[in-house]
């Protein structure tokens, strides 16, 4: 190395590369184009002819070619270090002269013949944070000069901007692959999920051979409900999961007594009417990911003047969730078959709900629930839930009449 | 011909007019268009830096691939330079292979000149 002669010229031309090598860096362009422009930069500031930066892959010792000039094409040609090289290149931590006796080099190993058949002369390594990172490989400069010691500091400067550039688009890089990773494994997890939980639905709903349906019918009309009501997203995807599941509990019922025709005697009264308690049970020890489970599966037979089941509680002793379920759950068993009954018509299931109004359905959950069935009558609502599951035709004149007299 | 130099034919010669698009790595594009006009049969090749503001780090580096490119093909000489890239230009090796004229008048008037190896 020769020693430092500079003009003001060749400052000044340094400088604006400095400059310009951190705006390139900053830049909001595509990371091959930075690394490139990044290259001809140091390569134009040494004059140096040839040029490659490599990529240096910690898992496998590799260093990948990601930008080039000059040199013949070099892909599938490969440089491997071992860790203690690169603990050693990490220690080292400065430019270095290929043709000089520097001790990094011997650790190179094969790597060495390698670089110089490409034609390299200076190596820089871009190391961050105690992490290699990559390398820059310069041939001899073109005008024939040696690289003097002042060029080995600006090269190390440079190095370092770089580095910082190659560390942000590892970073960045490696938080993509995780997060697509984690995206792809959260989705397999939500789609085994619900497969899971329909699977349960459609298993209740087979101990009934009327009732077929009836989960996920409770659970579309609690989900309009409550989406009517302003719940958020996250609610309105808790109650739907809560409709699936609200009759979990009747796994464990005789399923001569669900299907019974005539009146059940007191003990299968009893025993169907432990279904929300056992289906509590099971429920409470699942972490769901929405609050609320487990007690709008429990109280969605109680009625809110204090009557209902099992816990007697009454209107806001009552979660909402359980009151919307506990209102759209005998909707939907008043508007099938039963075995001890055929259904009731839209009109006959209406009066029910005005005869029970405020004893066994909270107006506050009633209001929202007609509204539902109004704008889907009229029309209002892109996906009508309610409406079209029900067995005959509702124009606005008949709902208005159904509808007459009803508490507003 | 691809590339977005532009460039003016005159006989065997051809002027491309580097401007500041040199001081990006699209400008290595200039490499193609000298390689390809020596192709065709062009003898002499004046790159005109008269409307190039301040050839940077990048800028000499294609230069310098462009030498190394058409080496012993041709001859590439300069013209138009301000005084503040002649600097850059000496200091980085250049002048030293590549002549350089005032104006590309001059440079496409003389009858001699070569690449780096008969300087």
């Amino acid at each position: 190395m020769s020693g430092v002669d500079l003009s003001l010229e060749r400052l000044l031309f340094n400088l604006n590369t400095l400059a310009e090598l951190g705006e390139e860096i900053t830049s909001p362009k595509d990371f091959t184009r930075v690394v490139k422009s990044s290259l001809y930069m140091v390569m134009g500031t040494f004059s140096a002819s040839k040029g490659i930066v490599f990529q240096y892959d910690q898992s496998d010792g590799l260093f990948t070619q990601i930008a080039s000039k000059g040199l013949l094409d070099v892909r599938g040609a490969g440089l491997k270090i071992s860790k203690d090289a690169a603990t050693a290149i990490i220690r080292n931590n400065k430019p270095i002269d290929l043709k000089s006796a520097d001790p990094v080099i011997a650790h190179l190993g094969p790597g060495r013949e390698f670089l110089e058949r490409l034609g390299a002369r200076v190596l820089a390594f871009l190391i961050v944070k105690d992490e290699l990172l990559g390398l820059i490989a310069m041939s001899d400069k073109f005008s024939g000069e040696d690289y003097t010691l002042y060029d080995y500091q600006l090269l190390s400067v440079m190095a370092q901007h770089i580095s910082f550039s190659l560390h942000s688009h590892t970073l960045l890089m490696r938080l993509m692959y995780r997060y697509n990773e984690n995206k792809g494994l959260y989705e397999n997890l939500r789609r085994i999920y619900y497969d899971t939980i329909h699977a349960f639905a459609a298993a209740i709903d087979a101990k009934d051979a009327y009732t077929k349906g009836h989960s996920h019918r409770v659970s579309s009309y609690s989900a309009a409900v409550a989406r009517e009501m302003g719940w958020t997203a996250d609610d309105i995807e808790g109650i739907r999961i809560s409709g699936l599941l609200h009759d979990i509990g009747k796994i464990a019922v005789d399923k001569s007594i669900i299907n019974k025709a005539s009146p059940l005697t007191s003990n299968e009264c009893k025993e169907l009417n432990s279904h929300p308690v056992i289906g509590y049970e099971i429920l409470s020890r699942i972490k769901f990911p929405w609050k609320g489970i487990p007690m709008m599966t429990r109280n969605h037979h109680e009625k809110v003047d204090g009557s209902g089941y099992p816990d007697r509680l009454k209107k806001n002793d009552i979660p909402l969730g359980a009151r919307i379920m506990a209102l759209v759950d005998a909707f939907d068993a008043m508007t099938t078959d039963r075995p001890y009954r055929p259904r009731l018509s839209f009109k006959e299931a209406i009066d029910e709900v005005k005869d029970h109004y405020n004893r066994q359905f909270d107006p506050e959950v009633v209001r929202p629930f007609i509204s539902v069935i109004r704008k889907e009558v009229l029309a209002e609502v892109e996906n009508p839930t309610i409406v079209p599951l029900m067995h005959e035709h509702l124009d606005p004149v008949t709902l208005s009449r159904i509808l007459d007299g009803f508490p507003r | 011909m691809a590339g977005r130099h532009k460039h003016r034919e005159t006989g065997t010669s051809v002027v491309i007019y580097a401007d500041n698009y040199i001081n990006d790595i699209e400008g290595e594009k200039l490499e193609e268009m000298c390689d390809a006009f020596l192709e065709k049969g062009f003898k002499k090749i004046v790159i005109d830096f008269s409307g190039t503001d301040l050839v940077n780090s990048i800028g000499v580096s294609i230069l310098i691939g462009i030498i190394e490119k058409i080496k012993g093909k041709g001859a590439v000489v300069f013209s138009g330079l301000k005084d503040v890239n002649f600097q850059i230009f000496h200091i980085v090796g250049l002048t030293r292979h590549i002549r350089v004229y005032n104006n590309e008048e001059d440079a496409l008037k003389e009858g001699a000149c070569a690449d780096g190896a008969s300087l």
